[in-house]
This record gives structure tokens, C-alpha cells and sequence, in this order.
């Protein structure tokens, strides 16, 4: 059968919207702030193969590792209509614990073998363990909440209720939980609604074979990308400050060798794997090498599981990038991701100088907290988690942006009015970390600095990096300065470290000073010419 | 005497009644002061009439609209909680390309020295944890001053529980002459960076607006008084985004709620002729001379106008309710060039009315209307039924010297007029496809003044099967907002816990009966009795704890109703648990008399008797013999084979070679492809 180019662009985008609708339907019912508010979950559709025919716009660090999970759910258990399957065991097609994925088969109605599968991941903002909001410190995975692995949430469309109580009898707020879980199973419901929707308008041999088509579309333009790029190999590290146990620097190495229309891209001389929690699992390395070659692509090319046939990922196991069990892994997901990013950026700087910006803030910054909120009576358990932004890097033609989310993490702010509405804290100030940005021809962004009083006593824990080593600039820009984190009690400030857990009492203050993005080309090229910014960015 | 305009970049459209008829009359715009073509049209329509009945003006406009996106607002000043004085900057933190390393925001409307931080605030009940000293107000208001705004956003955390702090510093800043907006009465709802937002777009557009409305007040006050009209009851309404009407000085205080005021006035024109003409499910096409709007609707009349809060207008969140309209940059008088890499541009650029296309005379820049010209697919004779002669020779010549590597004059027009058609399928797509609708289940409504000449090629390439070019389709907006009713919605944010649906009654009467108040005052100033005035009341619900609500109208089963809208928007409900109110809505509408499109003489199948000349047009690189034929003269049931082309006073519908058109008995014409 040929491919007709408009019905392949259709098709492109109904995938693209099924996964879109299952996003929105998930932010609407949900019940925590961290998935209704800050938007920290992902959608996507697969083919019978489990290959990804589509993703929703959402978040980076889940999308990449998608696959992963449908793979080891179809692995461990068999999916019958009306099955859906959860897990969070990075281990086992998960990234790290709170990341609550479920997958579910679609078939259609006389059909013995699904058409589709489709999942959705969303951070809970807890899963128990030692540290409320589960992204305390810890030395191995058995401390970081409760580990699931691929087990049916639902049978023949009804909640299993024996699994359903298990989770919520682990859990620190499980009325939240099961909120958030039931929108996860309706979203799942809402999606295959529509691909059936859709089966029966299109007939499903041609809902099938565009989905090939779309593979095959993605692959070929990732193929054209890579050809451009010229050939050689490219190196290059970075590292984490440290892992939070010992003050020693982690580091990440890469090789990226780009041969005609293939790229290989090997991680090997990565640090071993660590005592703290900064451990990336497969999954999170293979979606961050996917973040960075999806971005060299025109904006238009779907996001499917096409775009990584010609690029092959090698990570020694053992290491901080590919990490075995029980290494603790809560932090590899959202810090070691993003060093994997800007690691792979530098070494793709050195093939294509005129198309990669300097570095981004290089951390998210996670805050999370819990307690009981002693405003009510009785007294009502809370767990609490946010991931801050801060600045971006300059790049060949245009500044970075100041207070914004950069590359593996999208997530939006929890509103002000929302936040003290739900919790007991007050926000003291929300505002742009002046003089934070890298210098450069084209400057980086500004960071945030963020004040919270704590209303009640908690324990909170604090994930962050780029506290010690700052964002990188490029040809000549100044790097973004670094971030800080303080504790102020009793009118006392104290500096905190990069990772940390404590309790501390009502009437603390926490702040939370993110880093800069890093400057692109030398300063002095603006003073010569007497302006400060210039033209758009070239387009990819 | 009541009175439509529709203010567009290019022209202002008028739609009246005299006698009973519907009459259109189109006058260029002047950007620089689009009051003047009112004034104009108001001086010309009044012109030895022997109407005495008061003024009665009806107005879309797109004052705000181009204020916003060309950042031509006022100089505005910004007074926000101390420690939040970034919050516009910081957003909502998220990017809006996620695979883009180059990311890019734009500047937001107040720059850092314009925004003061005040010393006061609010726990999330609305208990004051520091009230704002006199002293601080007075600071801030000097502070203010001395930046130089002419116009003044407040917005202050949890004001939409307690408005106490804002209508405070809102006094000191009106005393000292400022406009003020302020944010618990332009959208007394929580999440404080819409919330900023909204208010800054108010405060930004006050000023802009407020004069436009000034000129117009005052053109209509000199119109009466030169033609002896009655002035008592004269009014001067203005569209709003949301489809309904409300008086001017309203519009002036809250400028914001006007921003897509004369699409949405397209958008209700063309939901009543598709419904005269039997169609549910259209996509509205509204080519104009700078811009292009499209639209969607299911069908059925209230799910038609379904509005929405979360519109971004040139990348500013406004989240006042809105029709869902999307926008492009390109229309009939789009400037076409040739880019540094080579390649064919349409727009933004625009030629506008002054000094418009080459055609009209001034203009040196070939346009999308010059191309079209060149191509035989507008005659000469010009847009307005022969009024306004086109310079078809002027436009070659000029044209001729911009072509670059075109071969001949033609070609490169073709290659306009395609490049216009890709832009406009794109927004097309935006709308449908990409939202999961087939653009084959849909008629295409084409209207603007240049929809028509361009809906059959657009139709083609979309796979949709009919195009309707309604009648008037130059004045289709105009005539939406002539046939709009008067509505007012009020809102307010009350996070109600529901112990049961008849036990939380009493207390839901007593809010509804508060906004009941409101309303009716507000209807009484708006000239409607309260006997007058229909009232649709609608709650806001979720469950506790939920984040983002579901409209139901207020009924006395109104839990029940609430769990079964949840289940069929998200697949289930939970009966046992706990929900409640957040919003009580009501909205108030004032009935308009509604003018009646008559219906067209019956003929038979040939339009023989509409036919005016034969003239030659080019298609797919070829010449071809295209006859002429005036809409004017049409009647019920004609048939028209393309290639064609249909003139009228406001717009010209082209009739491409492989499809053909009938007139129905309203003289819509439906296009349909030959089989």
C-alpha cells in the first residue's frame, strides 16, 4: 500500500492527540498539586509491538523511558481487555519510585490480540518510605518507598482491591494516592476510547499501518539529521558535585561517534555506580540520549520510537548511568538526567559549535516535605513535592531565558494561592535571582529565588546539584552561578548541603537559590559592536 | 436606529436596517484612529434619512486585539504582594516548546522598574496577616506616579477571598487620576499568575480602548445632532469574546473581555446563516485583509458557543471566557517577498487600507488581493461592486519588477496566492485535525472579504466536501454583532463544601441571589427591565480536593448531575466522595430584536439572468474562459458551474474549475466539487 502524505499528517496528529486528551483528562481529575497543578506526568500510545507511535507534550524524562515499561509489563504479566498493569520498580520498566506508570492493552471488540497499547507515568507525591514525599536521601532502594512491581491494578475492568490496599497502606496520604491513582486508570480509559474511536472510522488496518508509516517517517528524518552532522567522534564530561554521602565528584563521560547516518553513543568511563540516591537506571540514560537527538529535529517530526533505530546507546552496568539493584536511584531521574544532557550537548558542541547553547541550570532542584497539618483537627498527614526552574543557557544567536525549565523537566510552578491553600506553609518570596546569569555575548537566564516558611513542623529533604560546579558556557561565555540552599531558624541561617534530609520546626524558612544558565561567546563581542541582543535562533 | 460595525484592519463594515431591509455599506479603516471610518459611515447612513428613532450602535473591533499583539498598549504600572513583584516574569515556569534548545519568551507588558512590590498580606482564608500601613500606600502611590503609567494593574494573593487590601491602594491610585485595574473584579478567581495577567492585559488596553470608545461616543453624539436624531436611549454597545454584547462604558473598564470582539462576531453570523441552511457541524473562515480567523463548532447551539478560559493571545495568558477562535497573520492585503533563503513569504506584513495594494493605487508591495487580480480571479472592476476601480496594469508592472525568480508575472502570483492557501490550511489544521476532528465531516463557512476566493482551493487541499459562502459575506461579522443579544456574566469564587445537595441549598440561593442583584443593575443600566432579562445560573464543582471544575447549570439535582458529567468527561465518578462548589455563575442575558435575512426570489436552475460578462482567468497555469455573474441578481436555486466568479458589494466568491454551486432560497451559495 503507498503512503499518502496528508493522511500520514492526520494520523500523525490524531496519535499525538489521544496521548494530548489522556494528558488533560489525568490533569483535571487528579488530586495532588504535583500532577493537577505542576503537571508532572506523561501520556503515550504504542503499537502491538510496544513500539511509541506517539507522546503527549509533556515530560522528557518519562517519555524516553516509556518503552521500557510496556516491555517489562508485557514481560511479567498478560494483559487481557479490561487489564491494566502498574509498576514503579526501576528495575523493572520503572525510572524511580514515585513515578507510577500503568499500562494498558486496547482491543477491539472480537479481537484476541490488542491493536494498541497505551500508558501514562505520573510522580506521586509519595510512595513511602524513610522521607516524606520519598525523595529524601537514602543508600539503597529499599528505603526510598514502596517497590511495584508489574502487577495488575485492574482485572477485567474492576480496581483490584487487594493491590489497591496494599499501595495506600504504605503510603503516607493514601486518600491523595487513590485520587490520583483512579485518574491515572481513567485516563488509561479515556485513551483507548479514542484509538477505538478511531479504529472504527479508519478501519483498523489502516490505523495499524499509518502507525508503521510514522515509525518509518521519524526514523528517516532522524536518519537525515544524523547524516548532516559530520562524521567523527566526540567527547566529552561533566559531573555531579557529589552524590550526597561523599563530598567526591561524579562523573559522566561520553563518546559520541556520528557515522554517516547512525550515531553511537557510549557512555563507557562513567563513574561507578554510588552510595546515594544520584543512580540513573537504563531507562533514564536512553531517555535523556533521546531528549538531545529529538531536539536537533524540526519541531514538526512525531516523537515515535522511529527516531532511535539509528542510534545505539551503551551504558557499562555497574555505573551511575546504568545502575543495578538495590542502588538507590530517586535522584538519578531528576539530577544525573540532566547531566547526561549537558555532558552530550558539549560533546555534540564540538561536531555542530553553530546549533547547541551553552548549559542550562543543570539541576531541578526538588523540594519536598511532609508532616501533619496541625491547622486542622485532627491533625491531617501531608506530603508535598516541587522541582524549581531557573536559568537557561545562551546559545549562537539568542540570550537564554530566566526561570524556566530546562531539558528533561517541564514541570509548571504549584500557584501560590494554591500551595498555601492545600499545605500548611506561606510562601515569602517567588522571585528572579538577579545576577545569576552567565555573561557572554548571548547571556544566560537568570534563576529563581524561592523563601517558604514551614506552618507546622516537617521533614523535608532537598535534591539539587550545580551548587558547587556551575552551568558551562560556551566559546567564550561565563558559566551561570552556581545555586544555594539555606535553612533559617529562629532568625539563624545556615547553609545547607546539594542533598540533604531534616526536620526542622514550625516558623522555619527555607531558600532555595537556583543557578544561572551559562553565557554564549565572549562579552566583549557585544561591547564592540554596542547592542546587547541579536536575531532569533537558527532555526534546527 | 440600530447600527452594526465591524472594525477591521482593512475595512469597517456596517450592517443597518432601513426599512426593514438589511443594508451593508463598507468604508476603509484608518489604523491610525479607527473611530473615523464610524464617524464617516455613521455621517453617509444618516445622509437624507428620515429616521428619527435614537442611535443605536452595536461595535467589534480589534482595537485591542492589535494593541496587544503589536505591544501598542498603554505605559503600564504594576502593584503586586512584596516578594511577588516577579510573578508576571516568572509565569507559570514551564517552556512552551519542550524539544526547542533555543528557548525564547517574550518581554511581559510591564518591565521590572514598573512593578511594586506593597507590604501586606493575606493567609489562604483571607485573614490579614499584614494590613498595608497608610504609609506604604502613600509610598507606593508616589512610587507609581513617578514611573510615568497612565494605567494601573493591582493584583494582591487571595484577593478573590478578601478584596479589602487591593480596594485599598485601588482608592489611593484613582484619587491621583490613574486608571486602575483591579484584579478581584477583572477575574476574582485563584492562581495569582492568570489572575496578574488578565489584570495587567485590562490595565494595558484602558487606555487605547478608552479613547477609541471616546471618539465613537462622540461621532455618534455629533451624527444625532446633525441628522435631528432622538438622543434619549441612544447607546453605544460593544462585542465582547465571549458572543454577547455590553455597553461601552463597560467596555472601557474592562477592555480585556473585547479582545476577540469582532471574530466572535463572525463566528455568530455564521452560526445563523449554516443554521438557515440546515448545516450543524461548520469551520468558520473568516479572511479578512490582515488576518485570518478560523473556528470550529460541533454543532447544536449551545455547545456551539462553548467559550474558554484558557486563551493565550500572543503568548499572554488572558483567562476571561473566551470562543475558541484561532488566529493567523494573513490575509487579503499580506505583503508577499522573497526571504534570505530564497523562499516566498505571505505575511504578517500587511498593506492595510493606507497604503493597501498596489491596485488601490498607493501601495508598492505586491499583495495577496494584487495577485489574485493578476490572476483574472478578482475583475477589474474591482471589490465593491464597481465603486473602487482596481489598477490591474499598475499592479502587473509592479509586480512584475518584485517576481525574482519567477518566469512571468503569473506565476509568481500563482505563487502568492499558494503560499496564502498553505498559511491558511495550517490554521485549519490547528483546529481540527490536530484536535482530532476530520476536516471531511465539516462545511467550510467562508466569509472576510477575501474567505470566498480562496474557500474552494482550501476545501480542496482538506479534503472537505462543501464550502458556504453565506450571503453578505463581507459584512457576516457586522451582521453577527447586529443580531447579538446583550449578556452580562458574573462569577464568584466560593469553595463551598457540600454536605448535601439540599442541605447546601439555602446557601447557594443566598450567593445566586447575590449575583442576582448585581446582574439586574446591571441589565437596568444596559436598558433591560428586569422582567426582561433571562438568567442561566451554572456551577462550578469538583470533588475536594481536585484542582479543575465542571460546568453543570444549577438545578435541584445538581450532585447527581455533577457525578454524572464527571463520569462521562472522565470515565467515572465517586459517589462517596465528598465534593464541592467552587464558582457560582450566572449569566444575564438582554433579548435584541433580531432582524430576519429575507428570503430570496425562487429561478430555475439557470443563472443566466445573474451573468454580466465573460472574462479570462487563470487556473493551474492555464487560461480559461470564466463568465462573471452578480451575486445581486441571483436567485433561489440558480446552479453555476465552475470556473466562475460571483461579485457582490462586499467580497467576491471564485468558483474553482472542478466544482459548482447552488443558491440556496436565503442566497447562501453551497460549493460542492463536481463529480
Amino acid at each position: 500500500m503507498s503512503v499518502d502524505p496528508v493522511r500520514l499528517e492526520i494520523f500523525k496528529n490524531l496519535f499525538h492527540s489521544v496521548a494530548e486528551e489522556m494528558g488533560a483528562a489525568l490533569r483535571r481529575s487528579a488530586f495532588s498539586p504535583n500532577i493537577k497543578e505542576r503537571r508532572d506526568y506523561s501520556c503515550a500510545v504504542f503499537d502491538a509491538a510496544g513500539e511509541v507511535l506517539a507522546m503527549g507534550d509533556h515530560m522528557p524524562v518519562h517519555l524516553g523511558s516509556m518503552p521500557m515499561s510496556v516491555t517489562a509489563a508485557l514481560h511479567a504479566l498478560r494483559l487481557d481487555p479490561g487489564d491494566v498493569a502498574l509498576l514503579n520498580d526501576p528495575y523493572a520498566g520503572g525510572t524511580h519510585l514515585p513515578d507510577l506508570t500503568m499500562v494498558m492493552p486496547v482491543y477491539a471488540a472480537g479481537t484476541s490480540r490488542p491493536l494498541f497499547y497505551i500508558a501514562n507515568r505520573a510522580h506521586h507525591a509519595d510512595i513511602g518510605g524513610a522521607n516524606a514525599g520519598s525523595m529524601g536521601m537514602s543508600r539503597e532502594i529499599f528505603q526510598e518507598g514502596l517497590r511495584v512491581p508489574p502487577v495488575k491494578i485492574m482485572q477485567r475492568g474492576r480496581v483490584a482491591q487487594d493491590v489497591m490496599s496494599l499501595i495506600l497502606a504504605n503510603v503516607r496520604t493514601a486518600r491523595e494516592r487513590e485520587g490520583d491513582l483512579t485518574a491515572q486508570i481513567a485516563a488509561c480509559r479515556i485513551g483507548e476510547r479514542r484509538l477505538l474511536e478511531m479504529a472504527s472510522k479508519y478501519g483498523k488496518r489502516d490505523v495499524i499501518s499509518y502507525g508503521r508509516h510514522l515509525l518509518d517517517y521519524s526514523a528517516r528524518m532522524m536518519a537525515a539529521t544524523l547524516e548532516a552532522i559530520p562524521n567523527g567522534i566526540y567527547r566529552a564530561e561533566d559531573f555531579l558535585d557529589d552524590d550526597g554521602v561523599t563530598p567526591e565528584r561524579q562523573r559522566i563521560a561520553v563518546a559520541l561517534r556520528i557515522r554517516g547516518k547512525t550515531a553511537e553513543v557510549d557512555f563507557a568511563g562513567s563513574a561507578p555506580q554510588c552510595s546515594g540516591s544520584v543512580n540513573a537506571v537504563e531507562a533514564i540514560t536512553w531517555s535523556a540520549v533521546f531528549y538531545v537527538f529529538r531536539c536537533l529535529l524540526d519541531e514538526q517530526v512525531p516523537a515515535t520510537s522511529g527516531l532511535m533505530r539509528s542510534i545505539h546507546v551503551t551504558a557499562p552496568a555497574g555505573t551511575i548511568v546504568n545502575a543495578r539493584p538495590p542502588a538507590a536511584v530517586a535522584g538519578g531521574n531528576v539530577e544525573t538526567s540532566q547531566r547526561i544532557v549537558d555532558t552530550l550537548l558539549r560533546a555534540l558542541s564540538r561536531a555542530i559549535p553553530s546549533r547547541i547553547p551553552a548549559a542550562s541550570q543543570g539541576t531541578m532542584n526538588n523540594l519536598s516535605f511532609g508532616g501533619i497539618d496541625s491547622r486542622r483537627v485532627p491533625g491531617k498527614p501531608f506530603a508535598y513535592y516541587e522541582t524549581i526552574a531557573g536559568g537557561t543557557g545562551g546559545g549562537p544567536g539568542s540570550p537564554g531565558t530566566s526561570a524556566t525549565q530546562s531539558h528533561m523537566t517541564n514541570t509548571l510552578n504549584t500557584p501560590t494561592e494554591v500551595l498555601e491553600h492545600a499545605y500548611p506553609v506561606r510562601v515569602r518570596r517567588y522571585a528572579l535571582r538577579g545576577g545569576s546569569a552567565g555573561e557572554g555575548q548571548f547571556s544566560g537566564g537568570d534563576g529563581i529565588l524561592r523563601e517558604i516558611e514551614f506552618l507546622s513542623d516537617v521533614q523535608a529533604g532537598i535534591l539539587s546539584d550545580r551548587r558547587e560546579l556551575p552551568p558551562y558556557g560556551l566559546s567564550g561565555g561565563k558559566p551561570g552561578k552556581s545555586g544555594k540552599n539555606e535553612l533559617i531558624v529562629e532568625g539563624r541561617t545556615q547553609k545547607l548541603p546539594s542533598k540533604c534530609t531534616f526536620y526542622v520546626p514550625a516558623g522555619a524558612v527555607i531558600r532555595i537559590e537556583t543557578p544561572g544558565g551559562g553565557g554564549w561567546g565572549l562579552a566583549s563581542a557585544n561591547k564592540q559592536r554596542g547592542k546587547r541582543k541579536s536575531p532569533k535562533a537558527p532555526s534546527p | 436606529m440600530r447600527i452594526a460595525f465591524d472594525t477591521g484592519g482593512t475595512f469597517t463594515d456596517c450592517v443597518y436596517l432601513r426599512d426593514r431591509r438589511i443594508e451593508i455599506l463598507k468604508i476603509p479603516s484608518n489604523p491610525r484612529n479607527p473611530a473615523e471610518a464610524i464617524s464617516n459611515a455613521l455621517a453617509q447612513i444618516t445622509h437624507g434619512s428620515r429616521e428619527v428613532s435614537p442611535l443605536d450602535l452595536a461595535c467589534g473591533t480589534t482595537v485591542g486585539t492589535n494593541a496587544l499583539l503589536q505591544r501598542q498598549g498603554g505605559r503600564v504600572a504594576l502593584v503586586t504582594t512584596a516578594g511577588f513583584e516577579d510573578i508576571l516574569e516568572i509565569g507559570r515556569q514551564a517552556r512552551t516548546k519542550l524539544y526547542n534548545l533555543f528557548v525564547e519568551k517574550q518581554a511581559p507588558l510591564v518591565p521590572r522598574e514598573r512593578r511594586f512590590g506593597l507590604a501586606e498580606r493575606l493567609d489562604s482564608e483571607g485573614h490579614p496577616l499584614l494590613s498595608p500601613p497608610p504609609n506604604e500606600i502613600a509610598r507606593t502611590v508616589r512610587a507609581v506616579v513617578r514611573s510615568g503609567a497612565e494605567s494601573v494593574a493591582i493584583c494582591f494573593l487571595f484577593s478573590f477571598v478578601n478584596p479589602e487590601h487591593e480596594q485599598a491602594i485601588g482608592r489611593a491610585l484613582s484619587k491621583v487620576g490613574l486608571q486602575v485595574s483591579v484584579s478581584h473584579q477583572i477575574l476574582p478567581e485563584h492562581r495569582e499568575f492568570e489572575r496578574t495577567s488578565t489584570t495587567v492585559v485590562n490595565a494595558y488596553l484602558v487606555p487605547v480602548m478608552s479613547k477609541y470608545l471616546a471618539e465613537i461616543e462622540r461621532s455618534a453624539a455629533v451624527t444625532s445632532r446633525r441628522a435631528s436624531l432622538r438622543t434619549s436611549g441612544a447607546r453605544v454597545r460593544i462585542m465582547q469574546s465571549s458572543g454577547g454584547i455590553l455597553s461601552a462604558r463597560a467596555a472601557a473598564r474592562e477592555p480585556v473581555r473585547t479582545i476577540l470582539s469582532g471574530p466572535a462576531g463572525g463566528i455568530l453570523g455564521a452560526q445563523y446563516v449554516a443554521e438557515l441552511a440546515g448545516i450543524e457541524r461548520i469551520i468558520t473562515f473568516d479572511m479578512g485583509g490582515t488576518s485570518t480567523d478560523v473556528a470550529l463548532m460541533e454543532g447544536g447551539r449551545s455547545e456551539a458557543l462553548a467559550t474558554t478560559s484558557e486563551t493565550i493571545v500572543s503568548d499572554v495568558p488572558v483567562a476571561v471566557p473566551m470562543l475558541d477562535i484561532h488566529t493567523v497573520g494573513a490575509g487579503g492585503g499580506s505583503i508577499a517577498r522573497y526571504d534570505r533563503a530564497g523562499a516566498l513569504r505571505v505575511g504578517p506584513e500587511s498593506a492595510g487600507a493606507d497604503p493597501g495594494p498596489i491596485c488601490y493605487g498607493r501601495g508598492e508591495k505586491p499583495t495577496v488581493t494584487d495577485a489574485n487580480l493578476v490572476l483574472g480571479r478578482i475583475p477589474e472592476s474591482g471589490l465593491l461592486g464597481g465603486a473602487f476601480q482596481l489598477d490591474v496594469h499598475r499592479a502587473r508592472e509592479l509586480m512584475d519588477r518584485e517576481r525574482g525568480p519567477a518566469w512571468s508575472v503569473e506565476k509568481f502570483a500563482q505563487g502568492i496566492v499558494d503560499v496564502a492557501n498553505a498559511v491558511m490550511e495550517k490554521a485549519i489544521r490547528v483546529i481540527s485535525v490536530e484536535r482530532g476532528h476530520d476536516p471531511r465531516d465539516y462545511t467550510l463557512v467562508a466569509f472576510g472579504g477575501a474567505g470566498a476566493l480562496h474557500a474552494c482551493d482550501l476545501a480542496a487541499a482538506l479534503d472537505i466536501p462543501r464550502v458556504l459562502v453565506p450571503c453578505m459575506p463581507g459584512a457576516l461579522s457586522a451582521l453577527g454583532i447586529l443580531r447579538a443579544d446583550v449578556t452580562k456574566d458574573l462569577s464568584r469564587t466560593i469553595r463551598l463544601k457540600i454536605r448535601s445537595a439540599s442541605g447546601t441549598r439555602p446557601a447557594l440561593d443566598l450567593e445566586f441571589a447575590k449575583l442576582q442583584r448585581e446582574g439586574l443593575k446591571r441589565m437596568r443600566a444596559e436598558g433591560f427591565p428586569s422582567s426582561g432579562v433571562q438568567i442561566e445560573r451554572a456551577l462550578d464543582m469538583r470533588y475536594s480536593g481536585q484542582s479543575f471544575e465542571l460546568m453543570v447549570p444549577d438545578s435541584r439535582g445538581y450532585v447527581a448531575a455533577f457525578h454524572r458529567a464527571h463520569e462521562q468527561r472522565y470515565g467515572y465518578a465517586d459517589r462517596a466522595r465528598p465534593c464541592e462548589v467552587v464558582n457560582v455563575r450566572a449569566r444575564f442575558t438582554g433579548r435584541t430584536p433580531k432582524p430576519h435575512l429575507p428570503k430570496l426570489k425562487p429561478g430555475g436552475a439557470r443563472a443566466r439572468g445573474a451573468l454580466i460578462s465573460q472574462s479570462l482567468a487563470w487556473f493551474a497555469g492555464r487560461r480559461v474562459a470564466t463568465p462573471i455573474y452578480d451575486r445581486e441578481k441571483l436567485l433561489a436555486g440558480n446552479r453555476i458551474a465552475g470556473p466562475a466568479i460571483v461579485m457582490e458589494y462586499s467580497a467576491t466568491t471564485l468558483i474553482s474549475p472542478r466544482w459548482a454551486g447552488r443558491v440556496d432560497s436565503y442566497g447562501n451559495i453551497l460549493l460542492e466539487p463536481r463529480r
